[in-house]
């Protein structure tokens, strides 16, 4: 056998270094590959969150870090869901909550007699159907304070104060032995297409194995690979900033975050234990930077506390992985921070990475199958950012008249079009959100099938309204015995 | 309510009959009026006598009781497939149902395997495989219920004859109000506007209209390839054989419980236990061998008596570029054919029936539901045609000239990726759709002599001395267990003893 990995150089900032230090050597460190950390300047801002959908959980679990002490040191809240506002003119908010399993009745999906009952006159809308949706309204929460969970069909979610949540990370990596040093790069050295060595500002010159780059949108190692072009996704994304800010906090302590459409973007609200970030995606032709700041006390109904921090922001992938090194999080795929996917595309990355670790320290034919599997990964993941674009209902307006009438990625335009003719999501291979999660939001935004499975009419109609009206009680009987989210999180940070 | 969709389907082989069978047994007839159409005089080709596990969600979904199918079809039990001569001449792997060993610090089992192997230390991946050691003492028993326990590790199939699985089949739709109508279908007619298929004319001169079209004629694809005239992508170039010959022989004696399949010179030969029976046939390719000369070998490579003359058998591999068009869609034969070398006929039938319905139609029919349809039977064929020709390539025989051919050919991209990627560290996909599982590549990749150079890194997280402990205790317990279970001949025999006539019901293999 030839030569394996032995040295693994981390090159970046922030959580993408950090959880990329930590999960690799939580995989691999006992078998002698030894991790190091170059960690370049920060990029966070005091006002900066990190929300997160629920597989962080399972990440965390991965990487030995115990959720209560995750949310206690990032004064971090669990939250059951995100709700989407403003995106219609004419309807209502919705949520999209954390449910862990489609509901069914008799095996099929209840979509189908959800939309067989809305056609013959039914009011009640979808959500009142999801558990984690019901709960998020009443301030429930899926974990109590001491990690305790009910067992439930919803899994929690995350909004993590950023710069404590990295401050928590490297605290537990240099724990675990990883060597870290605060540097920026000044050059990378590279020969066809594999990187030799990074030499530091300091003048230090680093050899390794593995490179990963993990600095940001800049990809201080990956960008200059060869053959590994930037592929931007500004036809589907119109934002070009993304501004940071925070206010005080939420009472009670809401257990969802918000994401509400204005006139040049989003902005998004999410309920930390001491404070409330706020993160405003927005396309700065439409409004400035500084319209945008003076619009957030009324977008939001909160003032603002603190300082705002604004960047450029431009969408879009490269393939990850070049030669020896792999492009983590944002250096490799930057998407805007809806549906709170930030931290989920680094775990992707990672998780993708550390299945294909590669044999050899020379020759990694890896590399191929993980590009095309991070690409369809991140194709759908995209797919579902777009999804709220292309389906919002606000007219007359630049911003959204043109999302609305964008040209889709095929594979999407094929689910829209199977859900609006039979409430079904086609789903593919490597999905991160399931058949709930698409129908959530489908709905959400008013994409009603025009037809229903005739399956459902094989279930004889009192049946099928006895088991809805038995749906509806159990949701009642479990957010009634889940904790409320204030008591549980709310308590000394007033 | 709406008036009931009217469905016509044509043509009665196991195709046919698994459609009616999946409707009639879902929907409720206010819901769907469903008519078969089939003749007596067009034989069925019935090759699919061994089935996957995935036959038995069929059978729970339209409420098929297992025994009771069983026995009227004279049916026996499958753990999986062995492979003989494949890999070279004089080897012997098989293709289990079934995982081998467990993961072991993290990484599947193989992998340290490969890293206990590349120490000159592993035994044959078989001995770890529940499905394998049962198959080698000719075993039977239902695996158990407790997830932990080891033999709880497998799954298993079904060998049957086919045509009394039609007729089983027949006899429950029947019973459940389908009509079933006996006639030749003469003209296929459709409307001059739409394109559609307006009606099927019978050499009665009756015209049967609907409003969806099932084409289960078969090979020719009375509807789908004649009148809608849909274009037929051929996948000869990667699989040769175009020919088989079927012949039933008495029961032999070693009443195994898989299906054996033997490399010959120009092309295979199956080998299915029955229990009245045992369904024989060669599979060639009639650019290497004459059909007599095929016969000759056939026959001479029997291990029971004859119950028949040869029947042939010709066909071309490949499928419809589109499996749904208008308002046809075609099912079995009439979608594609692929060799029944991993018993995938009856599969990919079920899997059309399946997603049929899932997105059953109403009036009018909306195509976006025939491009998701396609989408979804295609990816099947694509993934179990790659599957098949890892078999014909992936061998070290030179004996003839058409394992040399194979052996040579271009492969699809996605295979040869596969294999490369297999070879450099025993990686293999994990799909979400579509067959095969992963422990079934690994089967046939080690077993056809693909071995992997390297392994997955975080094996080594346990030292070679645990991983090699935990290893023999697997094999062990295999072992052990395995010894207590019945021999699949009195399994069989205690649990659906068959009910048809000792002699074969025509040769359909």
């Amino acid at each position: 056998m030839n030569r394996r990995v032995e040295q693994v150089l981390v090159v970046g900032r922030d959580a993408a270094a950090w959880l990329s230090a930590l999960a690799l050597h939580r995989a691999l460190g006992r078998t002698g590959v030894k991790v190091r950390v170059v960690e370049m300047p920060s990029l966070l801002t005091p006002a900066d969150v990190y929300a997160a959908v629920p597989s962080l959980g399972a990440l965390h679990a991965l990487l030995g870090l115990d959720e209560a002490a995750v949310l206690e040191a990032t004064r971090g809240l669990p939250v059951l869901g995100q709700r989407f506002a403003n995106w219609s003119r004419a309807k209502a908010p919705f949520i999209h909550g954390y449910d862990t399993h489609r509901v069914a009745l008799n095996d099929i999906d209840f979509l189908q007699f959800w939309v067989k009952a809305r056609g013959e006159g039914m009011k009640v809308e979808l959500e009142d159907f999801s558990l984690a949706a019901a709960a998020a309204k009443q301030g429930r929460s899926p974990v109590a304070r001491d990690g305790d969970r009910p067992e439930l069909p919803v899994s929690p979610g995350y909004h993590l104060d950023a710069r404590a949540y990295v401050d928590l990370l490297r605290r537990t990596a240099l724990q675990a032995g990883i060597e870290g040093r605060a540097a920026d790069v000044r050059t990378v050295e590279r020969k066809g297409d594999r990187i030799v060595s990074v030499t530091l500002a300091d003048g230090m010159k680093v050899q390794a194995d593995l490179f990963i780059d993990a600095s940001g949108p800049a990809a201080v190692l990956a960008a200059g690979a060869p053959d590994a072009p930037f592929e931007s996704w500004r036809r589907w994304f119109g934002a070009d900033r993304i501004l940071v800010a925070s206010a005080p906090r939420l009472s009670p302590l809401p257990s969802f975050s918000q994401t509400a459409a204005f006139p040049a973007g989003w902005v998004g609200l999410y309920p930390l234990k001491d404070r409330t970030g706020l993160v405003a995606v927005y396309d700065s032709k439409v409004m400035s930077d500084q319209q945008v700041l003076e619009a957030l006390p009324v977008l939001t109904g909160l003032p603002l506390a603190g300082d705002a921090a604004v960047e450029d922001f431009h969408p879009g992938a490269r393939p990850p992985w070049s030669g020896n090194c792999v492009a983590i999080g944002p250096a490799a795929v930057s998407l805007e921070p809806l549906d709170a996917v930030q931290l989920h595309l680094i775990h992707t990355g990672l998780s993708t990475l550390i299945g294909l670790f590669p044999t050899e320290a020379k020759a990694m034919p890896e590399a191929e199958v993980y590009n095309r599997n991070m690409a369809s990964h991140l194709g759908n993941i995209r797919d579902f950012l777009i999804t709220h674009y292309a389906l919002n209902q606000r007219f007359d307006e630049p911003v959204w008249d043109r999302a609305r009438d964008m040209v889709l990625p095929e594979m999407l335009k094929t689910r829209l079009r199977v859900f609006a003719a039979r409430g079904r999501v086609p789903l593919y291979e490597d999905e991160s959100f399931q058949q709930q999660n698409w129908v959530q939001i489908l709905i959400g935004h008013g994409l009603i099938p025009g037809a229903y499975d005739p399956m459902v009419d094989t279930v004889p109609v009192e049946e099928q309204m006895g088991k809805v009206r038995g749906l509806l009680a159990r949701i009642a009987e479990e957010v009634a015995v889940m904790p409320s989210l204030e008591t549980e999180f709310g308590g000394g940070a007033a | 309510m709406n008036k009931p969709l009217e469905i016509v389907i044509v043509g009665g082989g196991t195709a046919g009959w698994m459609t009616a069978a999946g409707l009639v047994g879902v929907l409720k007839p206010d819901q769907v009026k469903v008519r078969l159409v089939e003749s007596d005089d067009i034989g069925t080709v019935g090759v699919g006598e061994a089935t996957l596990p995935q036959m038995r969600e069929f059978n729970d979904r339209i409420g098929i009781v297992e025994s009771d199918m069983m026995r009227k079809t004279n049916a026996t039990f499958k753990l999986g497939i062995e492979f003989r001569d494949w890999g070279f001449k004089g080897s012997n792997y098989h293709h289990p149902f079934g995982a081998h060993g467990h993961p072991i610090g993290g990484v599947g089992f193989h992998q340290q395997w490969t890293r206990a192997r590349l120490a000159g230390q592993a035994a044959d991946i078989g001995d770890y495989s529940y499905a394998i050691v049962a198959s080698r003492r000719n075993r039977f028993d239902f695996p158990a219920e407790d997830k932990t326990a080891v033999n709880s590790t497998y799954d298993y199939a079904y060998h049957f004859d086919a045509g009394l699985y039609a007729r089983y089949l027949r006899g429950w739709c029947e019973s459940r109000g389908l009509t079933r109508t006996e006639g030749k279908v003469m003209e296929v007619k459709l409307d001059p506007v739409s394109g559609d298929v307006a009606a099927i004319v019978l050499e009665s001169g009756e015209a049967i209209t609907g409003d969806l079209f099932i084409d289960c004629s078969g090979f020719r694809g009375l509807i789908i390839g004649g009148a809608l005239n849909g274009a037929f992508e051929d996948w000869t170039r990667w699989l040769p054989c175009d020919r088989a010959l079927a012949v039933p022989t008495e029961r032999s004696e070693d009443f195994t419980p898989y299906t054996r399949s033997t490399a010959l010179e120009a092309g295979w030969q199956w080998r299915i236990p029955l229990q009245h029976r045992t369904g024989n046939g060669y599979v060639y390719s009639s650019a290497f061998i004459s059909d007599d000369e095929a016969i000759t070998r056939l026959m001479g490579n029997l291990d029971g008596k004859p119950l028949a003359d040869p029947k042939p058998i010709r066909f071309k591999s490949g499928r419809r570029t589109a499996s749904w068009k208008k308002n046809c869609i075609a099912i079995g034969l009439a979608s594609g054919f692929l060799e029944p070398l991993e018993s995938t006929s009856i599969y990919l039938t079920q899997i059309a029936v399946l997603t049929l319905l899932d997105l059953l139609p109403r009036r009018p029919i909306d195509p976006v539901l025939a491009e998701e349809f396609n989408r979804v039977v295609d990816n099947e064929y694509d993934r179990v045609r790659d599957f098949l020709i890892l078999h014909y390539h992936a061998t070290s025989r030179d004996d003839s000239e058409l394992w040399r051919h194979c052996r040579e050919m271009e492969i699809p991209d996605t295979l040869r990726e596969k294999m490369a990627l297999f070879g450099h560290r025993g990686h293999i996909a994990q799909y979400k759709d579509g067959l095969f599982s992963p422990p079934s590549w690994l089967s046939v990749f080690v077993g056809q002599g693909v071995l992997p150079t390297g392994y997955h890194p975080m094996a080594d997280n346990l030292p070679l001395a645990a991983v090699l402990e935990e290893m023999e205790g697997i094999r062990t317990r295999v072992s052990d267990r395995v010894d207590a279970m019945p021999s699949h001949a009195d399994f069989v025999r205690d649990y659906c003893a068959g009910e048809a006539p000792l002699k074969a019901m025509g040769a359909g293999a």
